[in-house]
């Protein structure tokens, strides 16, 4: 339609290169050889979502059905959208496409998680035994936070939503106590239970619980990124956290209890099948308002921060600003 | 041996730990810096781990080599020193004016070094930094001075005491707009109001704010010494000058975007905000201990989020590819 106006996403990147132009857009790479590169280069500046298909035509003095060609190959990838001039449409996408397209991002997302510097650390025995130690704290801080987020979750449920959350929560409430076993291998129950998080810890907790007061939908949308962080049994994937697992055994030999507990917790989540509710959920959920689904998403980037954040804390805080196990202040601590 | 007896002691919180020649260390504590050589040292270590551990009182002596009576005379000159205190010693309640004076007051210097104890600081101060650097950190301080209005309402709303939510609603109304201070900073900086208005935080700027609406919601102490720790770094002007002064020298900060801040922060002074906390304290006649050791937490956890907010703003604020202000999530656009 020549009334839609391409808009290159922000978030791409461009580099030109001697003869073919690369963009780089989330998880993908795209690249446009002799002609189509020739091409890219002069219709980028008006890739703004405020000029027409044949008005950049017209601007760069190529044939219109050229520059459709090229931005329709651009939007298939993604990196192109074509805009409305007229942005009133309330109902912007339907449950499936928002799977799709969460999907899409949260892969994006992960990225810094899953490449974050302190599993290299813990694999090569660079870690520290706070920051080892920590690392069990902190996930059972984190997975014992279910008391308060999937609780509020569940208290706060839309009508529609309220089964699914309800669920939850009772499903996974004790998940705390499978870590909390584990860690018993080598602290008193009591200072388990006493000890604090740190704050990057409390932060997910807390995005998570503000999240359910304010938005059943927003607030699994969130989750739905937490839970495509763990391990669905996939072979590849089992592999993968199996060859970390080892590497923490040899050099951390006093972790062999935390670990089947984390082993634990991963087959008691994988039993729950809670891998494929978002997707249902979205299937059967009526169409989403540009700002329902813009709100979610943010929440979802928000939350993949936040988890970052959990790990930044983890591996910078442990052994410079704290100890591991943190006990609680009594009027002694100073 | 008990449990109890065998855990008489608690550990001192070590707010830094100074290597010296060969293995020796110096400990500095809240009220004083104490200096270990390498036995004692090697001692002090085993302890601090054997404390919240779930091991015997025989197996620290027999890792420290020595018999019961030794094991007992060694803990008794490490509590000497000050890094053990007896838990039997400590008192079972405290009045609100002993919780500031006592404990509150002699510990905040303490904390604040901790909170400000991260490299950006001196980074910046020493030409290191950068004009975007300051400018992000005043971005974050504008989102989480605007972000009072999410905790400082609600901690009236969950106080049943009147004098205490008559004084922390009175704050609120003297604070709550404050964040156009930071709003001029900007827009001389040459940020335009819209862009910063509809810009969103930080997650750490975001979690800094959820603490406090944790806060508010556990226990009004809790978030009234929160309050006063933030307050603690604008006691007075010679705290804050040099950072703005000399950051404006090197990063050619213009003076209309200092002199708003001065302004804040002066106004903060005159308000006499900082004595918020005795003033609230002053109406609480007795607070038990487990209640006051909560409510140093609180405090002491504060000031590490202050230590993980900073981080959090370098990390981010030192990418140059980093949109900033962050823009809100759209899919169209990103």
């Amino acid at each position: 339609m020549n009334a839609d106006l391409p808009l290159l996403k922000r978030t791409a990147k461009i580099s030109y290169l001697e003869d073919r132009v690369v963009i780089e857009y989330l998880r993908e790479e795209i690249t446009l050889e002799g002609g189509a590169a020739l091409l890219f280069g002069k219709i980028y500046p008006f890739l703004d979502g405020k000029t027409g298909l044949d008005g950049i035509a017209d601007q760069v003095a190529v044939e219109p059905a050229r520059v459709r060609s090229l931005t329709e190959e651009l939007r298939r990838t993604g990196v192109v959208a074509l805009v409305a001039p007229d942005d009133a449409d309330p109902h912007a996408m339907t449950g499936r496409e928002f799977y799709a397209l969460h999907r899409r991002y949260v892969e994006h997302w992960l990225e810094p998680v899953y490449q974050h510097p302190l599993w290299e650390r813990i694999v090569s025995g660079r870690a520290s035994r706070a920051q080892v130690l920590g690392f069990a704290f902190e996930k059972y801080h984190y997975i014992e936070g279910a008391y308060e987020h999937m609780a509020v979750a569940a208290a706060n449920a839309t009508e529609t939503m309220m089964p699914h959350l309800a669920r939850h929560f009772i499903e996974e409430y004790t998940h705390g106590d499978i870590y909390r076993k584990g860690l018993r291998s080598l602290f008193d129950d009591d200072v388990i239970v006493r000890s604090q998080p740190l704050p990057s810890t409390r932060a997910l907790v807390n995005f998570l619980s503000e999240t359910a007061q304010r938005s059943s939908f927003a607030y699994y949308a969130g989750n739905e990124l937490l839970q495509m962080t763990e391990n669905t049994g996939d072979a590849a994937e089992g592999q993968s956290v199996d060859r970390f697992y080892d590497a923490m055994r040899t050099h951390y030999p006093y972790t062999d209890r935390l670990i089947a507990s984390f082993i634990a917790h991963t087959q008691a989540d994988q039993k729950l099948g809670h891998e494929s509710v978002f997707a249902e959920m979205c299937a059967s959920a009526p169409p989403l308002t540009r700002r329902e689904a813009c709100d979610a998403l943010e929440t979802t980037r928000f939350m993949a921060e936040h988890l970052t954040l959990f790990m930044d804390g983890i591996d910078t805080a442990y052994g410079r600003l704290t100890a591991s196990p943190r006990p609680p202040s009594d009027l002694g601590t100073g | 041996m008990t449990i109890t007896t065998e855990r008489a002691y608690g550990a001192r919180r070590v707010y830094e730990t100074i290597p010296l020649d060969g293995e020796a260390v110096a400990l500095r504590l809240s009220d004083r810096v104490i200096e270990l050589g390498p036995k004692e040292a090697a001692f002090y270590d085993r302890v601090a781990e054997w404390l919240p551990s779930s091991r015997p009182l025989a197996a620290l002596a027999l890792d420290a080599g020595v018999g019961p009576a030794g094991l007992e005379r060694r803990l008794g000159q490490l509590a000497e020193a000050g890094l053990l205190y007896r838990k039997d010693s400590l008192p079972a309640v405290v009045s609100g004016i002993e919780l500031h004076r006592d404990y509150f007051a002699k510990l905040l210097p303490s904390w604040l070094d901790e909170a400000f104890s991260h490299p950006f600081w001196e980074r910046m101060t020493s030409g290191g930094g950068s004009l975007r650097l300051f400018a992000g950190w005043l971005i974050e301080l504008y989102h989480y001075t605007r972000n009072a209005n999410r905790h400082m309402p609600l901690s009236c709303a969950h106080t049943r005491d009147k004098p205490l939510k008559a004084l922390r609603a009175k704050h609120y109304a003297e604070e709550w707009n404050h964040y156009h201070y930071f709003m001029k900073s900007l827009k001389a900086l040459g940020y335009s109001e819209p862009a910063v208005s509809s810009s969103v935080p930080l997650p750490m700027t975001l979690a800094l704010s959820n603490f406090m609406r944790q806060a508010a919601r556990e226990d009004i102490l809790a978030y009234s010494i929160c309050s006063a720790v933030l307050e603690g770094t604008t006691i007075e002007r010679a705290t804050y000058n040099p950072y703005y002064q000399r950051c404006a020298e090197l990063y050619s900060v213009p003076n209309e975007a200092i002199q708003p801040i001065y302004a804040h922060l002066d106004l903060d002074v005159k308000y006499q905000h900082s004595d918020l906390f005795l003033d609230i304290l002053k109406e609480v006649d007795v607070v038990p201990a487990a209640r006051a050791g909560r409510i140093l937490d609180y405090g002491h956890q504060l000031a590490e989020h202050i230590w993980l907010w900073t981080d959090n703003i370098e990390r981010y604020y030192d990418r140059e590819d980093n949109p900033m202000p962050r823009r809100p999530f759209d899919p169209r656009l990103e």
